[in-house]
């Protein structure tokens, strides 16, 4: 099981360094078309953004840990480990309950998109779109993941200023 | 000012679930998913504003393309011949090292657009370098790294100035060049207070290296120095956009270190853009709940009802600008940056604009300010960080650090009185402002 895990994990991370490597190949392609040959290429713009798009989702749900993401520690720091526990458990009821009511409404309006293709590669946009129900449904789970851990009594992860990924 | 009862219980709960330990992001989604139910709108709306707000953000790639063309950069064998290079040129006079790590963090900030990254990177071998047989005290080297690394977002390449680019719609070419005078400024006012100290505190000198040493030591310095000289060329003379400017600076250092520096394997280049494309999953997750939640702040009107109020107290620009830099300053003690650009900047920008400031001059200043963040206590990452990598206890690094905190705010009253220092180079490539 937990090997099982690590596995998908790994996996889940070789498909989000792909994404920015297709990210950068196409911008190269697109700056040599347009500055050496002079052939503007529409198609790779749109790849970069798509890119871009799948990168931060895919990334958010299934690669970036709790412990790594920008959240402010004021409380989690001065209250003991018991206290700790009980926020944890607060705070992943109440997104899982959060995104777990905006599910259906997503849902009608990622398919409602099938209407638009995108401009150059006329690709559905319900299909770009639906890594947003994968984020949401990772993010559910994952919440849920961590209930089940935090039930069975493990502690939550320590803040560590070193692993926390900011951009600044 | 109004707000409605569903907007005062929507910030009430970002807030709390973000004090709790929600990342800042889904704290967003979440609590403006709660608005939405509440005002008996379709929540669909929250998928609607994230995925036509990131897919239609062009300008947002430049933020994985910055990052990852310092990630390239980043390795042992390139930072040392720039350190070599540094020591060469300033490590001869007094408190020689300390001025070696604050112009190595000039030329750091020129090739990556994060304070943080930066302080990551050279935090360990700039310690262990002025520490070695006691010639620094430990946390007067910690607190220098922590504060040269604040530059590194104002000189371009910037991440931040990128997101300000993004909530002002503000021209990010303008905004890059715009930085490159107050981050040196940053500089000089550190090497000043190194200058100062450094006679009172006997710091000791390096060994000159004699001066016909400089051109081999320039040479095996060049390809890295030449990275930000190829992307500031790129964006000053607008033959490309601002985003193929940050693509062509990654090609570039990926062809720096894999051809002329041989420090790239197959593995490392994964390492690379994993390492990156996670740092922009988090980023772009904070943008993306800010995009949510900014549909809320718009629907309760809320940065027109404010920049009404603070109209009717008929504030000169003079005390607005003074009132927003103790704002900022005193938030960048409790948030983290991002958040602040994302949340509060946009909030003061229509007020800003009817005051006649302009936007590019704001930004920067907005930029230097939530760097100055960065290393104040109690939540100052670049500290929390330096604590961490060094082993200087926090209360030590604080003490050392008031000195250069009062550097930076010297160089942040110029730059927020003293427009000029940022637009003259804009002007110089056409900037109408």
């Amino acid at each position: 099981m937990l090997r099982a895990g690590l596995w998908l994990r790994r996996r889940a991370e070789d498909v989000l360094a792909a994404l920015l490597g297709v990210m950068f190949a196409a911008f190269m392609i697109q700056i040599v078309f347009r500055y050496f040959f002079n052939l503007p290429t529409g198609w790779t713009t749109e790849l970069t953004v798509v890119c871009w798009l799948w990168m931060v989702l895919w990334g958010a749900a299934l690669v970036v840990k709790e412990s790594e993401e920008i959240r402010i520690d004021l409380v989690t720091s001065m209250v003991g480990r018991r206290g700790r526990v009980v926020l944890a458990i607060g705070i992943a009821l109440a997104i899982v309950v959060l995104y777990a009511l905006s599910l259906p409404a997503s849902y009608s309006y990622v398919s409602f998109m099938k209407v638009e293709k995108s401009s150059y590669l006329k690709i559905p946009m319900n299909w770009l779109y639906s890594i947003y129900l994968v984020f949401i449904v990772a993010v559910i789970v994952r919440y849920l993941w961590l209930l089940w851990e935090l039930f069975r009594g493990k502690a939550p992860e320590e803040e560590d200023p070193t692993k926390k990924i900011s951009a600044l | 000012m109004n707000v409605s009862d569903a907007f005062a219980i929507t910030v009430l709960v970002i807030v709390a679930l973000s004090l709790l330990g929600l990342p800042v992001g889904h704290a967003m989604i979440g609590g403006s998913v709660l608005y939405l139910l509440m005002k008996g709108l379709d929540p669909g709306t929250a998928a609607e504003q994230l995925l036509n707000g990131m897919y239609g953000s062009f300008l947002l790639l430049a933020i994985p393309l910055f990052i990852l063309a310092a990630e390239f950069m980043n390795s042992g064998a390139i930072m040392d011949r720039l350190l070599r290079f540094c020591n060469a040129l300033v490590g001869r006079f007094r408190g020689g090292m300390a001025h070696v790590n604050v112009l190595q963090s000039v030329i750091f900030s020129a090739m990556s657009g994060s304070a943080l990254a930066d302080a990551a990177s050279s935090g360990k071998i700039m310690q262990s370098l002025m520490t070695r047989d006691g010639r620094y005290p430990a946390a007067f080297a910690a607190a220098l790294t922590a504060a040269s690394a604040v530059m590194g977002p104002v000189i371009p390449p910037s991440i931040p100035l990128v997101v300000y680019a993004l909530v002002s719609d503000t021209s990010i070419g303008y905004l890059l060049i715009g930085g490159i005078i107050p981050g040196v400024l940053i500089g000089v006012a550190q090497m000043a207070l190194i200058a100062m100290v450094a006679k009172r505190r006997n710091f000791p000198v390096e060994p000159p290296v004699p001066l016909r040493e400089l051109p081999r030591l320039t040479m095996e310095a060049m390809p890295a120095l030449l990275m930000p000289v190829i992307l500031l060329a790129c964006l000053y003379s607008g033959a490309t956009t601002p985003t193929e400017a940050a693509a062509a600076a990654a090609m570039y250092s990926l062809l720096a270190s894999v051809v002329i520096y041989r420090t790239m394997k197959g593995r490392d280049m994964y390492h690379s853009l994993l390492s990156s494309a996670r740092v922009t999953a988090s980023i772009g997750m904070l943008i993306a709940g800010a995009m949510v939640f900014n549909y809320v702040i718009t629907a309760e009107n809320i940065p027109k009802t404010l920049a009404a109020t603070l109209k009717a107290w008929e504030l000169s620009p003079f005390m607005f600008l003074l009132l927003a830099n103790i704002l900022l300053l005193i938030l960048g003690c409790v948030l983290e940056g991002t958040t602040i650009l994302l949340i509060f900047v946009p909030v003061l920008l229509p007020t800003a604009h009817a005051l006649g400031i302009d936007p590019v001059h704001f930004g920067v200043m907005v930029v230097v300010n939530v760097m100055i963040g960065l290393c104040s206590p109690p939540y100052g990452l670049l500290l929390l960080m330096m604590v961490k990598v060094t082993g200087v206890r926090l209360k030590d690094l604080i003490r050392e650090m008031m000195p250069f905190h009062a550097s930076m705010i010297v160089a942040l009253v110029l730059i927020t009185y003293v427009p000029w220092l940022t637009l003259v180079l804009p002007r110089l490539m056409g900037y109408k402002g």
